[in-house]
């Protein structure tokens, strides 16, 4: 693991030494570089042989979060190229510089054996973000946003370490290795549901769980692209990273103790999907949007059987790539009319029809679309609830049905219709753009062909 | 203050501490706690203003209350024990014990006896505040660390819980500087005292790492002068590094991970938690947060916004800075990037 993490801690003498010319060509060149390096992880084998020291190994679940990861960071830097345009050299590397950091504690938090090296790694990426999101943001709510999104994420957070350490003293040890064989299962008085709460709490802020999901719209519109993009892909699959690990030691308590979440994850999916119908904000539509697909896989993890853990990872990765190929998507419309309000930019098919196919490629996968993985994320998620309670086929179906609604909505208010006049001086589509788009939706595609290098543990 | 004078004060504020960490007689540490009090007198009414005599009366006071209770403790144990040594006081004695931890606690700034640390803090200079609130702690918590067999944990613990959670609420209507930092340091004692009766080694680190972050946060704002947030929120013109260095150093002290000032947070969870207080824990890992929303104030103010400042250009030009700020760097080194280290600190005995 140290040939990714070395390389991605060395790229910050790169952006350092790097001349003003050189900067981009370089940060892009090498983060994709790493890229490669990480691509063998996806080979697994299934005997969970790939530990590869005490500290760090990579499994089935880790390795498509990490490839995630890994591919998302050339796609921010490129994305942030044209609103750091006009801040100064120390700034711009600043910038970078926190990608990078965030970057290095996401790789290891996804590689991490011990699990209070996985929590202060986990609490490490909030320092990073909140630099991202509160200094380079674009609007004044943005020191809200960095503030709701700080304490949100840390309350819920501090029982975990609390619940932590009482379970490697009560069982010996964190390591994740170790305890998938040393497991015992947790006792029945009441104080193992304050364990579980405190165990589960801090992954359900970071999902995020419908009634704590405040957090969620403010930083994602406050924050600047490569921000929404990070946020949106890959920490809030932190959450269900680390619920799917520690499920080995909630055992049986889930069975009882999940039900108040399945309840909220059930509503609060069609509300946030109702929401989004509302929405004037574009970033803000997005950002419930993902509230709502990340209900679908709260409710997969606490159901616990094969399938439904072979959903949540695969609508994890689908689902990182679409919601950040929207937020790419929005970013384009922001930096040409300044507005992320839906209704000042309509009819762009007319100008920019390049980008037009991205936004309905987008929107096709955001609804789930066979035959690409979102569908299959969903699907198996749908198909587990279905089996667990027959009733859930009502709300997850009117879901679907609303998260199709609001695609096309988001679609064919930006793309379709008449144009408004005061748009006809905008840029043309660049190619970095371009690039960042289809490099968004390469590997959706490929991956439909062969998805079982997502389909998790479980597979 | 003229230079032999100046030397001559410090030689003797130095010599009383020593004094009382390095004896076992009581009588011995009453003198070397005496001697400390009476010469920081002319350290805090340094700059003859009515604001420093009142924090010098208020300092004078406290701690002469408070050195008053601790000999009526020390006699009162000679009376009843017969001996004078730290190490063998009688904890059924109900009476010792609740007096020596009022006394000590008092000198501390816990509460509920830490009106007296704000007001103090404020009314002197930056740096006469950092004098307060990093080296006269030492003394007591020696003398607490020597005889931290004896005392009533739960009275301890009480006190440690009540004094985060005043150091939490306290500070956060504050804008002053020396107040928050204030705050700040008694919020941080409740830590390091909740954790005394199970393992004082750990007490110690707390202390080291709260010694160090204290000692960086005043010599930094000592360096133009801030004592308000509001002049604070001019540093990014005068002098963007310290700007970042004010961000990675109150994230510290708040306990965020990844940095050192998570260390002493995480350990004494863990040692609370082997001990079956897992609620004490919770808490105050809670409570904690309160006072990082103050430093997130003071952040926002500092490095993540740009406030306008009373200049038109940029940058101002940079003058040869005039303070001495010395171990500046590798103290901020040490007190933030140091979390990979921490098993090292296990030595700590």
């Amino acid at each position: 693991m140290l040939k990714i993490i070395i390389p991605t801690i060395m790229l910050f003498p790169v952006i350092w030494y790097s001349n003003s010319t050189m900067i981009w060509i370089n940060m892009t060149s090498y983060s994709l570089m790493i890229n490669l390096m990480t691509l063998p992880l996806l080979n697994q084998a299934g005997n969970n042989s790939n530990n590869f020291s005490l500290t760090f190994f990579s499994d089935s679940l880790s390795s498509p979060l990490l490839m995630l990861t890994v591919w998302l960071l050339p796609l921010m830097i490129m994305a942030s190229q044209h609103h750091l345009m006009k801040e100064s050299m120390t700034r711009k590397k600043l910038y970078l510089s926190m990608l990078i950091s965030l970057q290095m504690f996401l790789i290891m938090t996804f590689s991490a054996t011990e699990l209070i090296l996985f929590y202060i790694l986990f609490e490490a990426t909030l320092i990073p973000t909140l630099i991202i999101i509160t200094r380079w943001g674009n609007q004044t709510e943005r020191l809200n946003a960095g503030l709701y999104f700080l304490f949100y994420t840390l309350i819920g957070s501090l029982p975990l370490l609390v619940a932590l350490i009482y379970v490697q003293i009560s069982l010996g040890s964190l390591n994740y290795l170790v305890m998938n064989i040393w497991f015992q299962d947790m006792s029945s008085p009441w104080s193992s549901n304050l364990l579980w709460l405190a165990c589960i709490m801090a992954f359900m802020v970071k999902m995020p769980l419908y009634g704590l999901h405040l957090w969620l719209p403010k930083a994602h519109v406050e924050a600047p692209i490569a921000g929404s993009m990070v946020l949106a892909a890959v920490l809030l699959k932190l959450g269900g990273y680390g619920m799917l690990r520690l499920t080995i030691i909630l055992n049986p308590m889930t069975k009882i103790m999940a039900y108040p979440f399945i309840m909220l994850c059930l509503w609060g999916m069609i509300m946030t999907s109702s929401i989004c119908l509302r929405q004037t904000d574009l970033k803000s539509l997005i950002a419930y949007s993902s509230v709502s697909h990340m209900a679908l896989v709260i409710v997969a993890i606490l159901m616990q059987t094969p399938w439904s853990f072979m959903g949540a990872t695969a609508l994890m990765i689908a689902h990182g790539l679409t919601s950040s190929m929207l937020f790419c998507l929005a970013n384009s419309n922001y930096e040409r009319i300044h507005s992320r309000t839906m209704l000042l930019a309509r009819g762009l098919q007319a100008f920019l029809p390049l980008m037009a196919t991205w936004w309905l490629l987008a929107s096709l996968t955001n609804l789930a679309l066979p035959p690409f993985i979102n569908l299959i994320g969903e699907l198996f998620v749908i198909m587990a609830s279905f089996s667990w309670s027959s009733v859930t086929i009502a709300m997850t179906g009117l879901n679907m049905l609303i998260t199709a609604l609001y695609s096309l909505y988001m679609l064919t208010m930006t793309q379709r219709g008449k144009f408004t006049y005061h748009i006809h001086n905008i840029k043309p589509s660049y190619t970095r753009e371009n690039t960042l788009m289809s490099m968004h939706m390469l590997p959706l595609i490929m991956l439909t062909f062969n998805p079982k290098i997502i389909m998790g543990l479980t597979y | 203050m003229k230079l032999p004078i100046l030397t001559i004060v410090m030689t003797t504020i130095f010599t009383g501490t020593m004094l009382t960490m390095i004896s076992s007689h009581w009588l011995l540490i009453w003198i070397g706690l005496e001697i400390n009090m009476l010469s920081i007198i002319p350290i805090l009414t340094k700059n003859q203003k009515p604001r420093s005599t009142e924090a010098a009366t208020k300092y004078f006071l406290t701690q002469a209350t408070a050195s008053m209770l601790l000999m009526f403790t020390i006699v009162f144990n000679a009376m009843h024990s017969g001996q004078w040594t730290t190490t063998n006081i009688d904890p059924n004695n109900m009476i010792v014990s609740l007096t020596m931890i009022i006394a000590l606690t008092m000198k501390l700034g816990m509460t509920p006896f830490h009106f007296w640390v704000p007001e103090v803090t404020q009314g002197v200079s930056l740096m006469t505040g950092m004098l307060l609130l990093t080296w006269q702690k030492l003394a007591p918590i020696s003398i607490m660390m020597q005889m931290f067999t004896s005392i009533n944990s739960i009275i301890l613990l009480l006190i440690a819980l009540m004094s985060v959670l005043v150091g939490g609420w306290g500070g956060l209507n504050q804008t002053q500087l020396r107040k928050i930092l204030a705050y700040s340091s008694i919020a941080h004692m409740g830590w390091m005292m909740a954790i005394l009766t199970f393992c004082p080694s750990l007490t110690m680190l707390n202390l080291l790492i709260y010694l160090m972050l204290t000692i960086i946060m005043f010599t930094m704002l000592n360096m133009n002068t801030n004592t308000t947030t509001l002049t604070l929120s001019n540093l990014w013109n005068k002098s963007p590094t310290i700007t970042m260095m004010i961000l990675i150093s109150l994230l510290s002290l708040g306990g965020l991970p990844p940095l050192t000032g998570f260390l002493p947070k995480w350990v004494i969870i863990q040692e609370l938690t082997k001990n079956n207080n897992i609620a004490m824990a919770t808490v105050m890992a809670i409570m904690a947060l309160l006072n990082l929303y103050f430093y997130m104030r003071l952040i926002y103010s500092t490095s993540l916004t740009l406030f306008p400042t009373p200049n038109n250009i940029k940058m101002k030009w940079q003058f040869q800075p005039k303070k001495r700020s010395l171990f500046l760097s590798p103290l901020i080194i040490l007190s933030t990037l140091t979390l990979p280290l921490s098993p090292v600190f296990s030595t700590l005995n």
